[in-house]
């Protein structure tokens, strides 16, 4: 089972989770438990318009589990949603830790968007 | 001849220069078989232009566009779609198609690449499209749809119906553009004879007219000339960019309480300060020079 993790860098296990989910610049899917992971681009993060969309779209493509970001818009939201994808805020920090606290339970599930639509290009 | 006007930044004085020199031309040559004047407001996503001229609307015309309307039982979930939306409207879930109205363009690549012929198009209306008369002057605009985000396909529409392909050369068509730089106003400037930009004398003023002054430089390389609105204190700026980039200033209006007092009861300021219609005479009689000679070296 792999799950997505939205990132604001390329490096490996040292990289930091990204606040934005629709441009944000690479998605790494891992496992929780054998730490295997790939990390991908987000083919979307300069997409004109429906940025979140896409993204989750590639990420439902990748047949992830879950999602871990800091903010999810309303359009990406009920992708997931229709996805059955759970997803999950985290403050930010490493991979490591965020890992560590979704496998723990301690991440706020995001049952609702908590991030207006577009706030990721202003915010990137 | 086809006179827009932009100014960049928002509350300027677009609305101000094109009703009121819309109406000065059009009550001049009133009587005289003139060519017909019109004015056309083109911010259909914030239409105000009717507030100063008050006309009486006699035709009426929506603006309609096709969106997809998909057949989850007969969609295969192939994804083609998805893959043509060069907007990304389309994202296929579980084997169905979720569509994002706002995000679409109604190009109609979906239902084109569908191989199972599982999305069907239905036309919505996406705007209205008024025209009318007020005394002498013709007038038009547009109004967008609640609930739709595009302006462009409106404005297209507006000036289709408006202006004929056909113009007779002395007719005149008035265009109030939108604010800032993005497709309303490219679509507004489309086609136009001369662009008359409208600033006031404040670094945000100047900012904004360079931005709109480099659009119409780059993309349609058509005669320009400044009104400087609000005029009086730090003119210098203006002047500077006026010299450096050859554009002329073709008017001042000084800032003042009185003509702020008419604007916010409605009021156009050739109607409460009259002797301002031989200023907007002399600012067609210019644009006219300034156009004709372009023709003339073309």
């Amino acid at each position: 089972m792999q799950i997505a993790i939205t990132l604001s860098d390329n490096k490996g296990l040292e990289s930091t989770l990204s606040p934005i989910f629709g441009r944000c610049p690479f998605f790494m899917f891992i496992d929780p438990e054998t730490k295997e992971f790939i990390i991908e681009e987000n083919a979307s993060q300069s997409a004109s318009g429906g940025a979140g969309i896409q993204a989750a779209q590639q990420i439902i493509d990748k047949k992830a589990a879950a999602v871990i970001s800091g903010r999810l818009g309303p359009k990406a939201h009920s992708v997931l949603l229709a996805a059955s994808i759970p997803a999950f805020k985290s403050e930010g920090g490493s991979v490591e830790e965020t890992l560590e606290a979704y496998k723990q339970k301690k991440l706020t599930s995001l049952i609702e968007p908590n991030a207006d639509a577009h706030s990721g290009e202003r915010n990137a | 001849m086809i006179i827009t006007v932009a100014s960049g930044k928002g509350g300027t004085g677009k609305t101000t220069i094109a009703t009121n020199l819309a109406r000065t031309i059009a009550q001049k040559g009133e009587g005289e078989n003139q060519h017909p004047i019109w004015l056309i407001d083109c911010d259909v996503e914030e239409p105000n232009s009717a507030l100063f001229i008050h006309p009486v609307f006699e035709e009426e015309k929506n603006v309609e566009r096709l969106f997809p309307i998909v057949d989850q039982d007969a969609c295969i979930g192939c994804g083609k779609c998805v893959d043509v939306c060069a907007y990304n409207a389309l994202a296929l879930v579980a084997d169905k198609i979720l569509f994002f109205k706002e995000l679409c363009h109604y190009c109609g690549s979906c239902a084109l690449s569908c191989p199972e012929d599982a999305i069907q198009e239905k036309a919505e209306t996406i705007g209205v499209l008024q025209r009318g008369k007020s005394d002498a002057l013709n007038f038009a605009h547009g109004t967008l749809e609640i609930g739709f985000s595009s302006a462009t396909p409106v404005i297209r529409d507006l000036k289709k119906w408006i202006i004929a392909d056909d113009t007779p050369n002395g007719d005149t068509y008035i265009l109030d553009a939108s604010p800032g730089t993005a497709c309303p106003v490219v679509e507004s400037l489309k086609g136009a004879d001369f662009a008359l930009l409208v600033t006031e004398p404040t670094p945000f003023g100047l900012h904004d007219l360079a931005l709109v002054w480099e659009l119409i430089d780059k993309e349609f390389q058509i005669p320009t000339g400044i009104v400087i609105n609000k005029s009086g204190r730090g003119d210098e700026i203006i002047e500077n960019f006026s010299t450096e980039k050859d554009v002329p200033i073709l008017m001042r209006i000084p800032l003042s309480r009185d003509i702020a007092e008419a604007y916010s009861k409605g009021d156009l300021l050739v109607d409460a300060y009259p002797q301002y219609k031989d200023a907007f005479i002399d600012l067609y009689k210019k644009i006219e020079e300034i156009t004709s000679e372009r023709q003339r070296e073309q």
